[in-house]
């Protein structure tokens, strides 16, 4: 029980350093969240580059234009439903934060990387004993990237209500059911990032910690069923919470009252 | 004392399972009044039980973390 109390707090750790890079006289530090975040923001590069190779769009969809059509439909029918006026200028952000959070979210199904001590035992070669450690872990697990979400999405909702409504909508917006409500309607915006980002975090860093113990407990057969559902149908439900909240924010700021 | 403390916190657990209870119950109750539209009684119940095992995490995140303290 010791070891696996020293583990998990290690995994809290939150600057886990691979390597630094030497560059004008600094050493800056890379940790394994930034490295997570560089793969997941590759597989979405690859995949917007692979799925866009279209030669024409047609009124008939070929394999790619099909997906394609699917994805963005999806995208624009969710912000047309929750946001409403508004949608076409929010439909590209709730789609890059939904496909980002998604992908990292359940990325850690995709650990397919052998640990080194895996390799010494296969091989028996003294070299990879000094081999660097480096596990896929989601990044949303680093309480970090969920912080930077929130405040994007917080800020996003603060300066589209200024722009779209005006200095004078915007403050209309604190008093708008009726003034009693305007210390609650202050305190949202100190409350809605801190719940968003303790949402993401607690439930992936939860959703992490329950994998890692029960790998520990029972090592083979079970973990695969429990994967099934803290890493791909919890991640997958964050994410999608995560936007829905978004929009909920932005909806009873744009829409209530004109 | 910290361990009363790991306890209580873990307790939020079992509220949290009433909450998701209540949710499903009402789903249920919902669909079997109105077939057609359990598409969106689904997603609504989706949302509604995600929120409130967002509390049991919490709890769990809270006694978790004051274990590690204990030890």
């Amino acid at each position: 029980m010791e070891g696996i109390l020293e583990r998990l707090n290690e995994e809290m750790a939150i600057n886990s350093r691979v390597f630094s890079i030497n560059a004008f006289g600094f050493d800056i530090p890379i940790s394994e969240t930034m490295i997570s975040m560089a793969i997941v923001t590759l597989i979405i590069i690859v995949l917007a580059l692979v799925l866009v190779k279209v030669k024409k769009f047609t009124p008939i969809p070929g394999k790619r234009q099909t997906v394609i059509e699917v994805i963005v439909d999806f995208v624009n029918n969710f912000t047309k439903g929750q946001v409403g006026h508004y949608w076409k200028s929010f439909a590209p952000y709730f789609g890059t934060i939904l496909f980002f959070l998604l992908i990292s979210n359940i990325i850690s199904i995709f650990n397919i990387i052998p640990t080194k001590t895996f390799f010494y035992d296969m091989l028996r070669i003294e070299a990879f004993k000094d081999f660097p450690v480096y596990q896929l872990k989601p990044p949303t697990k680093d309480i970090n990237v969920p912080a930077t979400l929130a405040l994007m999405s917080i800020t996003l909702l603060l300066f589209s209500t200024i722009f779209l409504r005006g200095i004078k909508g915007f403050l209309k917006t604190f008093i708008e059911p009726s003034p009693i409500m305007l210390p609650f309607k202050i305190l949202d915006y100190f409350v809605r990032p801190l719940t968003l980002t303790l949402r993401l975090f607690g439930n992936i860093f939860a959703a992490y910690v329950i994998m890692e113990l029960l790998i520990i407990a029972v090592p083979i057969f079970i973990p695969a069923f429990a994967s099934l559902y803290f890493d791909l149908f919890d991640g997958i439900l964050q994410a999608y919470i995560f936007i829905f909240l978004t929009s909920v924010y932005l909806h009873e700021n744009l829409e209530t009252a004109h | 004392m910290e361990s009363i403390a790991v306890a209580l916190a873990i307790m939020t657990g079992g509220f949290a399972a009433i909450g998701v209870g209540i949710a499903t119950a009402k789903a249920a109750e919902a669909v079997s009044r109105q077939p057609e539209a359990s598409g969106k009684i689904m997603q609504i119940a989706l949302i509604g039980m995600a929120m409130a095992e967002a509390m049991g995490i919490f709890g769990f995140l809270m006694s978790f973390l004051l274990y590690s303290k204990l030890a």
